[in-house]
């Protein structure tokens, strides 16, 4: 297939988007003339499979949760009906609101940061360089690493006596803390962990966002006079809208269920100072065997990943977003 | 004057007026270039050193790990770590645990997820659009949140401690998997479909014919979220399984890791086994992985 290019670059347009086509879309046509009756019997085989792992590994647990969540269930006895009360004892015995707290903090030291270097790492990637391109793939390895395997060689690599970071520290005559052992370091720690694992991900994304702007507006920038900064927050920051509710709805999703990294770093301590929800979850239905105060809490984390999710979409939708067109 | 004697007056009016606004001389462009790439090589080294030194500390005897920093590079070939993992470690057979755990679940997902996506995109059925709304809305369930559910599922099936267990939820496709593909066949042209559909080509046919080749992108991508997903799996298999003739090499990782404490030399060794096909696996599709990545954003 050959592409024809024209000769002269179309004039640069700014277009505000007005409303984005359904998710949906407009349908595809195809079958015409085919009794409803027939054509389902023809689909049924195709959807089948997925609609049965979709109803029974993802509708019906979601339904199940908020009953568990409702009963005082141990695996050993029967389930007996507890109502509210699970939810009531989560945070007046398990703590629940020290967890939340915990799990917001670690978003936010790590959602910020993670984003901006992304973004950084993207704009220094974008110059049409030699040797981008290898750059670009060894930023991506540690998303597609293990988290299981890449904390364990980060908890070596932070090892008080035996670990790189303070061995470096002391060639230049400072005493390095006791990071994972300590509650004011550790979850520190563990957000940069989980910085390196994604950010090269992310990066990609941001990168993808601002090859799709056309070079012209950069152009047309640069003759009245905008400076490259003028130009990253007039052209490309606001272009890049999108990409960033992207990059930030899944990324905070993301880090609300953190545990992976948590569970081989620090398991919650020191103290309970890095417990946060969704390992506690974990403490207190498949240690404790308190499933019904254990689904109360996956309730309020779904919840709680729910509020930021939408409380981000408003944020964005409130902004304009611009489209190009030719 | 010429037109192009003209073209080149005016160009050289405009690197007059824009050398200014870089103000940078040819010295000043080079020292920003070695800059960037000071820069780059500075992150480079960040996110590759890590992997370097477990690999220097994996090949050294226990007591060079603790004797000299873990820059200097092992002296010999000593894989001793690698076969303590793999026999006392019982490794191998996480590893190959992990293997059979992770082709399972990806065939399944990418299969029925291709099945389910060509059924969207292209054939008409009551009730199609509510079907597919229901997988949309599963995207906001988080994975954290169906555990406690499937557990009690898996308990009641009586599959706990089974390999079925370990993939069976992700293994009839995945909803996110299932919006992409959707996605990419409706792009494919319906007159292609219309001449096989004319030369009596059976839907199935016409997905594995046609469908499937023309949509190489979509199924690497989605082979690769599968499988990355299926080995890197940490949290499910650690609830379903609790003898070590079920465990995949994460959960044998992190109990080796909690057992072992200051044996660096095993637990280093034992996640290279671990990161180990996944590298082999990046460096042969890297360029692949890259662009599968970018085309995962919804829009």
């Amino acid at each position: 297939m050959t592409r024809v290019v024209s000769p002269l670059p179309a004039p640069a347009r700014l277009v505000k988007r007005k409303k984005r086509g359904g998710i949906i879309g407009e349908t595809s046509g195809d079958h015409v003339g085919r009794s409803g009756l027939q054509a389902f019997f023809g689909a049924l085989p195709f959807i089948t499979p997925s609609f049965v792992g979709v109803t029974l590994f993802l509708v019906i647990p979601v339904i199940a949760l908020f009953v568990i969540s409702l009963l005082n269930y141990n695996l050993l006895s029967p389930a007996t009906v507890a109502g509210f009360e699970n939810y009531a004892n989560i945070f007046r015995f398990d703590d629940a609101a020290h967890s939340l707290g915990v799990t917001v903090y670690y978003v936010l030291l790590n959602i910020p940061l993670q984003t901006i270097v992304a973004l950084a790492m993207a704009v220094i990637l974008n110059s049409k360089r030699r040797g981008m391109g290898i750059y670009r793939v060894l930023f991506v390895a540690p998303y597609l690493s293990t988290p299981v395997a890449t904390a364990v060689i980060w908890y070596w690599v932070f090892d008080p006596k035996l670990g790189v970071v303070n061995a470096l520290l002391s060639d230049v005559g400072i005493t390095g803390p006791q990071w994972l052992s300590s509650s004011h370091w550790a979850m520190p720690v563990v957000a940069a962990v989980n910085i390196w694992q994604y950010v090269g991900y992310n990066m990609l994304f941001f990168l993808a966002g601002l090859q799709a702007i056309p070079k012209q507006l950069y152009e047309a920038a640069a003759l009245d006079g905008a400076g490259p900064f003028k130009q990253f927050f007039r052209i490309s920051l606001p272009l890049l809208n999108s990409t960033m509710l992207f990059v930030l709805v899944t990324g905070v999703i993301g880090s609300f269920q953190v545990f992976d990294t948590l569970y081989v770093l620090t398991q919650g301590g020191p103290g309970n100072s890095t417990e946060v929800l969704n390992l506690k979850v974990y403490q207190v239905a498949f240690v404790d065997f308190r499933l019904g105060e254990a689904a109360a809490m996956s309730v309020l984390l779904f919840g709680v990943i729910l509020i930021f999710s939408i409380g981000q979409f408003l944020f964005f939708k409130n902004r304009t977003t611009y489209e190009y067109s030719a | 004057m010429t037109s192009r004697a003209l073209g080149a007056r005016a160009a050289a009016t405009v690197r007059a007026v824009s050398a200014p606004r870089t103000g940078l001389s040819t010295g000043g462009r080079a020292v920003r270039i070695g800059l960037l790439y000071l820069i780059l090589t500075v992150i480079a080294l960040v996110f590759m050193v890590p992997y370097l030194l477990t690999l220097f500390a994996a090949l050294k005897p226990i007591g060079q790990i603790f004797s000299e920093p873990a820059w200097v590079p092992p002296k010999s070939l000593y894989l001793s770590n690698f076969r303590y993992d793999f026999v006392s470690g019982d490794f191998l057979r996480y590893l190959a645990n992990t293997a059979l755990v992770t082709v399972a679940l990806t065939l399944g997902q990418v299969i029925f997820s291709i099945m389910g996506a060509y059924a969207f995109a292209r054939l008409h059925f009551p009730g199609r659009d509510k079907i597919f709304w229901l997988y949309l809305l599963t995207l906001m369930v988080p994975n954290a949140v169906t555990i406690i559910p499937l557990y009690t599922m898996m308990r009641m099936a009586h599959l706990l401690n089974t390999y079925w267990a370990i993939f069976l939820p992700y293994v009839l496709g995945a909803p996110y998997t299932i919006f992409l593909m959707r996605q990419f066949f409706r792009n494919i042209p319906q007159e292609v479909i219309d001449a096989a559909r004319i030369d009596g080509c059976s839907e199935w046919r016409i997905l594995a014919r046609i469908i499937v080749p023309l949509s190489k992108p979509v199924i690497v991508t989605a082979t690769l979220i599968a499988f990355v997903f299926g080995w890197n799996n940490f949290l499910w298999p650690l609830i379903v399984t609790n003898s070590q003739s079920h465990y995949v090499l994460t959960i044998g990782l992190a109990n080796f890791q909690s057992n072992m404490n200051s044996q660096w030399n095993y637990s280093l060794a034992a996640s290279v086994i671990t990161l180990f096909p996944l590298g082999v696996i990046f460096a042969v599709f890297q360029r692949h992985i890259i662009r599968s990545i970018s085309i995962t954003q919804i829009r």
